[in-house]
């Protein structure tokens, strides 16, 4: 499997704080990568740094074999890679419909002289934009709910949208930051649901995830940071037992204790 | 072609018609006067539903922009002695360079911040208008500025200048309609609400915003021109931040966003100041209030408050209609 998303020596100080501290991981192509941590670890600031948010203090981001690293946010969205916030970031006056739409429009390309005078041709693309953006809704189950206002809706919903915004790009690799926080259980059983599907039809995602429940169940490859260091990295299984990781959530006590207990 | 696409287009060509052949049956002056000054108004209204209401960035600076657009055309036509239409197109340049760079530091300084820029900027522009006596002749303004004449026809009355006006706001209407509803209209309005969610889009926000700025100038200064020629006498108090504030009120009135809206925000606020001339001195004062409570009683402007009105009372018919109706059949 080729590499799909690799980061090479990447730090981020802000100011006098190392946010994230020399971070290496290699991402392949068509898989779930879960990157976990206790809270300030440095997760978001990763993601951040992937979209070109923020500046790398030093270090690379390495997409599809090119470096984005130093690119401006948008650029870096056009090369294929989609992301969803952690607090989510919805366009609430508009309808569903309309905000997945939005995703699309660098997807279509007439100008804006062309569109006001070229009936034709606007109206293809705007016909062609809802189409997709209905077969996305479609995917991700909630076609019935296109016409409503996006401030209406449940938060679990809304987040769930924003999947579907960034997919109206056809991006190679989506990340998603915190999709589960805030979710009720039903929800968060909708949104694994959501991710495996589309997950199956061909999009790599990068997870940033607090509920273990979510991350163990889907990820392929899990990457631990803790203070902006990684500690650990490998498959689910690997990192449930991996000391560093034990102490980094639970604390010292814990992993003695869990070593008597597997000797017994 | 569907049976209600053919009824909107005879609706809006019976409203075009309608419009049209107003100055046949009014001959007051003052009444065509003030029908000129609500169709230069709504231009304005137009191009700031770009900057204010759909990308939300309150540009309290329209004065400023209608301003350059009314110079621009009176100098080049005084100076350079030719038509006003070239004017027109120097006011469209003028408004196209504005708006490129008003634009950019709509990208740094956002809110409260923004809206003092743009009042700075206006007042520059009238400062700058009122000190350059040799050439603008400063407070005492320009007199006599030429009308618009198109092979020969000139259009030096109120009446003449109507039509003139009016295919011309016509025209605005018609690109702004189509802006709006839009992907690019979709997109403005996505900037309001989110600004970074529209840059993961792929989208060059930066860009995008330039571009409202840039639509929004050139619809004033277009304005700004059609109203030199129109009144035949600028003076720089003229363009002060009353302006600007009308032209956000034309806005609110109106409803944010919205392009019919944008027209009747013109009419309202242009017309109900003269229709309360009668009450003399407190004229203003009862404008402002009833502005005001606009504001907290429809803050969706009043359009949308009387199309709410409507389907309110449309539903209440409906349903008691319906209730009766069991009532027979029970």
């Amino acid at each position: 499997m080729s590499s799909i998303l690799k980061a090479s020596n990447v730090t981020k100080k802000f100011k006098g704080l190392v946010a994230v501290d020399d971070l290496d991981f290699d991402m392949k192509d068509n898989t779930i990568h879960s990157l976990i941590g206790p809270n300030g670890a440095g997760k978001t600031t990763t993601v951040n740094l992937i979209t070109g948010v923020h500046d790398l203090t030093s270090g690379s981001v390495e997409f599809d074999g090119k470096i984005i690293s130093g690119l401006p946010t948008y650029k870096i969205a056009r090369s294929g890679i989609g992301r969803t916030f952690q607090n989510i970031k919805i366009f609430s006056s508009m309808t569903v419909l309309e905000n997945i739409m939005v995703g699309g429009h660098e997807q279509a390309k007439l100008g804006l002289v062309r569109g006001v005078f070229d009936f034709k041709a606007s109206k293809a693309e705007e016909k062609k934009l809802r189409e997709k953006a209905e077969e996305i809704l479609n995917k991700i189950g909630m076609y019935e709910l296109k016409d409503k206002l996006m401030k209406n809706l449940p938060y679990g919903r809304q987040k769930i949208s924003e999947i579907g915004r960034a997919m109206m790009n056809d991006p190679i690799l989506i990340l998603l930051d915190e999709p589960a926080a805030g979710l009720n259980p039903s929800e968060r059983a909708e949104l694994i649901q959501v991710i495996t599907k589309t997950h199956r039809e061909g999009f790599s995602y990068f997870l940033i995830e607090h509920n273990m429940d979510v991350v163990m169940n889907i990820s392929d490859y899990i990457t631990v940071l803790n203070f902006g260091r990684k500690i650990a990295e490998g498959t689910p299984k690997e990192v449930q037992n991996n000391e560093e990781v034990i102490k980094a959530y639970l604390g010292n006590k814990y992993v003695t204790k869990k070593k008597v207990s597997g000797e017994v | 072609m569907t049976k209600k696409m053919k009824i909107r287009i005879a609706e809006i060509i019976i409203l075009l018609i309608a419009l049209l052949v107003v100055p046949l049956f009014v001959k007051n002056n003052y009444y065509l006067l003030v029908f000129n000054r609500i169709l230069i108004n709504a231009i304005v209204v137009l191009g700031l539903n770009f900057i204010t209401g759909l990308t939300g960035q309150m540009n309290l600076g329209m004065a400023g922009i209608f301003a350059l657009g009314a110079y621009a055309s009176a100098l080049i036509t005084r100076y350079a002695n030719i038509s006003p239409w070239v004017g027109l197109l120097l006011a469209i340049a003028v408004g196209w360079v504005i708006g490129q760079c008003l634009g950019y530091p709509s990208l740094r300084v956002k809110g409260v911040y923004l809206s003092l820029t743009t009042i700075g900027f206006a007042e520059v522009i009238r400062l700058m208008f009122s000190n350059l006596t040799d050439i603008t002749g400063g407070t005492q303004g320009m007199r006599n500025i030429e009308p618009y004449s198109l092979f020969g026809f000139k259009f030096d009355t109120q009446g003449k200048m109507y039509y003139l006006f009016f295919v011309i706001t016509a025209f605005g209407f018609f690109i702004a309609w189509r802006i709006v509803y839009s992907k690019w209209g979709r997109v403005f309005k996505s900037l309001r609400d989110n600004a970074e969610a529209v840059e993961m889009s792929g989208v060059d926000i930066a860009d995008v915003k330039i571009k409202a700025f840039t639509i929004c100038a050139i619809y004033g200064a277009v304005a700004g021109a059609l109203y030199a020629h129109f009144m035949g006498y600028i003076n720089p108090s003229t363009f002060t931040i009353d302006m600007s504030t009308n032209f956000v009120i034309m806005l609110l009135i109106g409803g944010l966003g919205s392009v019919i809206g944008n027209i009747f925000g013109a009419i309202i606020v242009t017309i109900l100041p003269e229709m309360l001339r009668f009450l003399d001195d407190y004229y203003l004062i009862t404008f402002s209030i009833i502005v005001l409570l606009g504001a907290i009683f429809f803050p969706n402007g009043w359009v949308d408050a009387v199309v709410r009105l409507g389907k309110k009372t449309i539903n209440i018919i409906s349903d008691k209609r319906a209730e009766n109706g069991k009532a027979v059949s029970r």
